[in-house]
């Protein structure tokens, strides 16, 4: 019996807005996705487009085996529809006990989710959402407002995740999860860069750690610390 | 309409007119249909359907218990396409413009200024809602009474957070008062004839039309 595997295909979607536009073509399997770009080059509004909430101008966006969805908006305020911290776990669908303990904010149960600091806030936020699994989870901007620990904390969490397909839309350079392949949004249109490491010739945005290990003839095998780490070793034999 | 002097003018001639009399509604109106790119407009402020919608509910509630509700339909709409007009058209920086030019660099540029950055709130405003309203349905759930308490919370949290920011952005850069520009305007043509018949279109919610109809008869 062969299992079903999920995958969203944007069908020459485009979105025009004013003096700004933004086309993409391609398919998204399961696996963690990156798709990264400058500020402002439409991460956020395709992230909006595939979730199915920003009215597309043209194309269409095909879904199959994909029953349950979720974004993670950047702004982690604009999730905020509870008035509790307790009362706004409760709004994701999920037991605020073991959220708050896993976010480090159980002491903070009845206060205004605003008077988090933005980064409680974020961490809440992707608590909330990493603990369920969907069959899509598209995350934007999810390492905005977190510290360099609590990067590498959600890339071990995303990390963890053994099915479904996980896009994140970020310019993060630094501390980024093991991916299965990469994108990147060049001129208004969503380029696909192929699977790690062979991306890395093609990849625009590629962090400049990575542009250094290459240079230095070791190739890291992904983008994740670890795969950095051990390239690194490997110059210093 | 580019030069903001004339819109704004305009808008209050407009306005005024529409509200003393029926007649004064039409002719604006019929101002309105000529000068202004009127549905493109509308597509861009959404807003302005729930307005007419709400000034319908009113005039409904109005000509059913004490009569004028039609009257009163007729000219707040009227009122409402204008401002929509004035908002529409409304371009980055023009306040200031408008407010120095009429009271000068230092109270004209602080006023002007204060007006801006309204403005620019209220469109943030309006995004952050539009996000809002996003969120919800990414939680599966409905807009309604129930969200209305923390969207406000939320939009005022952002509001006064962003005002902070300004306010200590405009210290930290040693802004004590006032300030320098010299205001630009374009007048064209087509500004000068809609600003003249703004000004007839007054004029003309002035005249008793009815009772020169009466002596007429």
């Amino acid at each position: 019996m062969g299992v079903l595997m999920g995958k969203i295909t944007l069908n020459r979607v485009y979105a025009v807005r004013d003096h700004w536009s933004l086309s993409a073509s391609g398919t998204f399997h399961e696996g963690v996705h990156l798709v990264s770009g400058d500020v402002g080059t439409g991460k956020s509004t395709l992230a909006l487009m595939m979730a199915g909430l920003f009215p597309l101008s043209g194309g269409d966006i095909e879904k199959e085996e994909i029953t349950t969805s979720m974004l993670s908006l950047q702004f982690p305020e604009l999730h905020v529809t509870g008035l509790s911290v307790a009362e706004e776990c409760a709004s994701w669908g999920v037991d605020p006990g073991e959220i708050l303990d896993a976010a480090g904010l159980t002491r903070r149960k009845d206060a205004s989710p605003l008077s988090l600091s933005r980064g409680e806030l974020k961490r809440l936020q992707l608590a909330c959402v990493l603990a369920k699994d969907y069959d899509l989870l598209l995350l934007d901007e999810p390492f905005s407002s977190l510290d360099c620990g609590e990067k590498a904390k959600l890339c071990t969490r995303i990390g963890q995740k053994s099915q479904g397909i996980c896009v994140i839309f970020t310019h993060e350079q630094n501390i980024l999860p093991r991916v299965t392949r990469i994108w990147e949004i060049v001129d208004g249109t969503l380029v696909d860069c192929g699977t790690p490491p062979c991306a890395f010739q093609h990849w625009r945005h590629v962090p400049p750690v990575i542009k250094k290990l290459t240079a230095l003839g070791s190739r890291p095998d992904n983008i994740s610390p670890d795969d950095l780490r051990e390239a690194a070793c490997r110059i210093q034999g | 309409m580019q030069d903001p002097r004339i819109r704004i003018v305009a808008a209050a001639f407009l306005s005024v007119a529409a509200f003393i009399s029926l007649q004064g509604a039409a002719a604006a109106f019929l101002w309105w249909l000529v000068f202004t790119p009127r549905l493109q407009i509308a597509k861009r402020i959404r807003l302005v359907f729930s307005l007419i919608l709400m000034i319908a509910f009113f005039s409904l509630v109005l000509e059913l218990f004490g009569g004028g509700g039609l009257s009163y339909f007729s000219r707040m709409t009227v009122i409402v396409l204008i401002g929509m007009w004035v908002f529409g058209e409304q371009q980055s920086g023009e306040f200031l413009s408008i407010s120095v030019w009429l009271f000068g660099t230092r109270i004209g540029f602080e006023l002007g200024m204060v007006a801006e950055m309204g403005i620019q709130s209220l469109s943030l405003v309006t995004a952050d809602l539009d996000r809002i309203r996003i969120a919800e349905k990414i939680k599966g759930m409905q807009w309604g009474v129930h969200s209305l308490v923390p969207a406000g919370l939320v939009l005022v949290h952002g509001a006064l957070s962003r005002a902070e920011d300004t306010a200590e952005l405009l210290a930290v850069r040693g802004y004590r008062s006032g300030g320098t520009l010299c205001p630009k305007f374009i007048t064209g043509t087509i500004d000068c004839v809609a600003g003249l018949c703004a000004s007839g279109v007054v004029f003309f919610a002035l005249i008793p039309v009815s009772e020169f109809f009466i002596l007429y008869r």
